[in-house]
């Protein structure tokens, strides 16, 4: 192994654990600031350091350090304290992994060397991410049954009946457009959904399989335990749910646990349905091909972007009261300087990639970068629309749910796969 | 007599609406319009940025007490025990003395006031045949660090500005 293997080895592992890390503080930040918006209230705006609140993600900061230094309780009525602490690190660690097979970027060509852009290079792709999925819903039956406390009982209860009833629609949903790709490797999928349908539409599951899509992201919010399906952890019938008896750090790893969950999520509906790591009609080879264009439009574009942001900031950035030498003001003024000096820096980078041309192996990291970015944000986007149904819809009660899973959703994906494998066989 | 039917039409039977997905979308929407509205501009939200900029607190807002005085400037209260004897959550606690200014014959020595026993019920301004004790100061945030600061005292007592006119506070109905 070159010095070159084990680097890209590093940095693949680096992206699949600490992508779904980082997402957690943003995805904790979008939904309160994002409840706040949809409900015309501001979210958390006043934590601070030294003035500075990072449009209000210093909160986390605050709220991580409470729970590290608040007491780790073990109920004394607890007897299988084993089975009690396991179990939130079962939730994470399930959650953490099941990201590990989602590819970011297209398949890094470097030299004679081609590295598939996943944690783990694996083949079996969505199965594991079926499987490690899966296993995750011991963790809460576990937390349930080992806090032998009977809210947490009937939490746990709730969650896997939900769990195993929306596995069954999600599963058959996933059979038509295994159809369709006639694959179960994610890069695989990824790679296809690169090509055009027709021309000119690109070729994303969700033009595919618009039913299934559906399905699938109906199946996926119930898989997660999010609004409208949280029956889990219903807050006036059974308090907090499987995790009522934790405390301190336990229940922060559900807690991380829980978002880690919808970031994976989100992002395996943007591998199977919106098109992956794929910037639309713009394939690998087509952007490898043109890397001149594409870079100087990025030199073009960037500052533009910045401009507007840096405008929008500087409008909402303020106090919205009578106050003198608003630090407001002069905190955005700050944000401003960082953003216009990283712009500077990745303008330099890329005129400088420009003039010395670094010729097809530098093209094909900037590509992949790009791609990665590509990834990133409509992975973003989708936890989004997760942040956004949670604040839209009410709870679903627990018949309705059922009968939402089995009655509509179970015969919906068989419909789907008749119709699917009919089309695939008339098509050769 | 016949009891007054009123048949409330049922809503959500359509297929339309059993599909949910539309009125998910409809409900989508209606959010999304919002968060735009003030993500673009987050003046438009609303709050107000409450420890900055204080509410506006009307005449007839039962706020903390405070002990009134004549024209002369000395004290109203003669210390008959009324309000005392009318707090239900017995938070006044008064101590009566012969009076020195030569108005009347009594006066208290200590008027002192547990605000966290005080249930802000206004029975003891009702009560007072004087109007020595009302509740117009204004102040509506009454906290502390310690124990022992939640209970005020005479000087305090006598020292509160009222909060409003005299005619907007007898505007309130008072």
């Amino acid at each position: 192994m070159s010095a070159l293997d084990i680097l890209l080895i590093v940095v693949r592992i680096a992206f699949g654990a600490f992508v779904p890390l980082c997402f957690v503080a943003v995805l904790v930040w979008m939904e309160r600031r994002g409840a706040g918006f949809f409900q015309d209230r501001s979210g958390p705006n006043r934590c601070h350091v030294m003035g500075f609140r990072a449009a209000g993600l210093i909160q986390n900061i605050a709220d991580a350090v409470k729970l590290i230094f608040k007491e780790d309780i073990v109920p004394g009525h607890i007897k299988h304290k084993f089975y009690f602490i396991l179990a939130p690190t079962l939730v994470f660690i399930t959650a953490i992994l099941s990201f590990a097979v989602v590819p970011f970027a297209d398949t890094l060509i470097l030299g004679e060397n081609s590295y598939v852009m996943q944690a783990i290079p694996t083949d079996v792709g969505i199965l594991w991410f079926l499987a490690v999925v899966g296993f995750g819903v011991y963790g809460i039956i576990l937390a349930g049954w080992s806090s032998h406390n009977k809210y947490g009982v009937l939490g746990g209860l709730r969650a896997a009946a939900q769990v195993i009833s929306y596995e069954i629609p999600m599963g058959l949903a996933l059979v038509s457009l295994l159809a369709v790709y006639s694959t179960v490797n994610l890069s695989e999928m990824a790679q296809i959904q690169g090509q055009l349908l027709f021309g000119f539409i690109p070729m994303w599951g969700v033009v595919l399989q618009p039913l299934g899509v559906v399905i699938f992201i109906v199946a996926a919010f119930a898989e997660t335990n999010r609004t409208p399906f949280d029956l889990a952890e219903g807050e006036s019938e059974i308090v907090a749910g499987f995790h009522v008896e934790y405390s301190s750090m336990k229940f922060a790893l559900f807690f991380m646990g829980e978002y880690v969950a919808m970031f994976v999520s989100s992002a395996l509906i943007v591998t199977l349905y919106f098109g992956s790591y794929q910037i639309p009609w713009f394939s690998t080879e087509a952007l490898v091909n043109n890397i001149k264009p594409v870079a100087l439009l990025l030199i073009v574009a960037m500052p533009v972007a910045a401009y507007y942001f840096t405008l929008w900031m500087k409008k909402n950035n303020r106090s919205h009261y009578d106050r003198p030498d608003d630090p407001r003001v002069r905190e955005a003024k700050v944000y401003a300087a960082v953003l216009w000096s990283l712009v500077a820096i990745l303008e330099v980078i890329m005129i400088g990639f420009l003039i010395f041309s670094v010729g097809e192996s530098g093209s094909r990291i900037l590509v992949a970068l790009l791609q990665m970015g590509c990834f990133l944000f409509k992975t973003f986007l989708m936890c989004f629309v997760y942040v956004w149904v949670r604040w839209t819809l009410p709870r679903f009660r627990y018949d309705q749910l059922q009968k939402l899973g089995w009655q509509k959703l179970l015969p919906l994906a068989l419909l789907n796969i008749f119709i699917t494998s009919a089309v695939v066989v008339s098509l050769g | 007599m016949t009891a007054k039917v009123k048949t409330i039409e049922r809503k959500g039977g359509t297929f339309l609406e059993q599909l949910y997905l539309v009125e998910v979308v409809k409900g989508m929407v209606v959010t999304f319009g919002h968060f735009f509205r003030n993500l673009m501009d987050n003046s438009l939200l609303y709050v107000r940025h409450y420890p900055e900029v204080k509410p506006e607190i009307t005449p007839r807002w039962r706020g903390r007490h405070r002990l009134t005085k004549r024209e002369d400037g000395t004290m109203k209260c003669v210390a008959c025990f009324m309000c005392q004897t009318n707090c239900p959550s017995n938070c006044i606690m008064i101590e009566a003395g012969e009076r020195t200014d030569g108005v009347t014959e009594k006066m208290p020595v200590k008027f002192n006031i547990d605000l966290l026993e005080c249930i802000y019920c206004g029975y003891c301004v009702e009560a007072c045949p004087l109007d020595a004790i009302r509740m117009d100061t204004g102040i509506f945030s009454v906290t502390s660090y310690t124990r022992e600061s939640m209970m005020i005292g005479l000087d305090d007592l006598l020292d509160t500005p009222p909060g409003f006119t005299e005619d907007e506070y007898k505007k309130g109905g008072c």
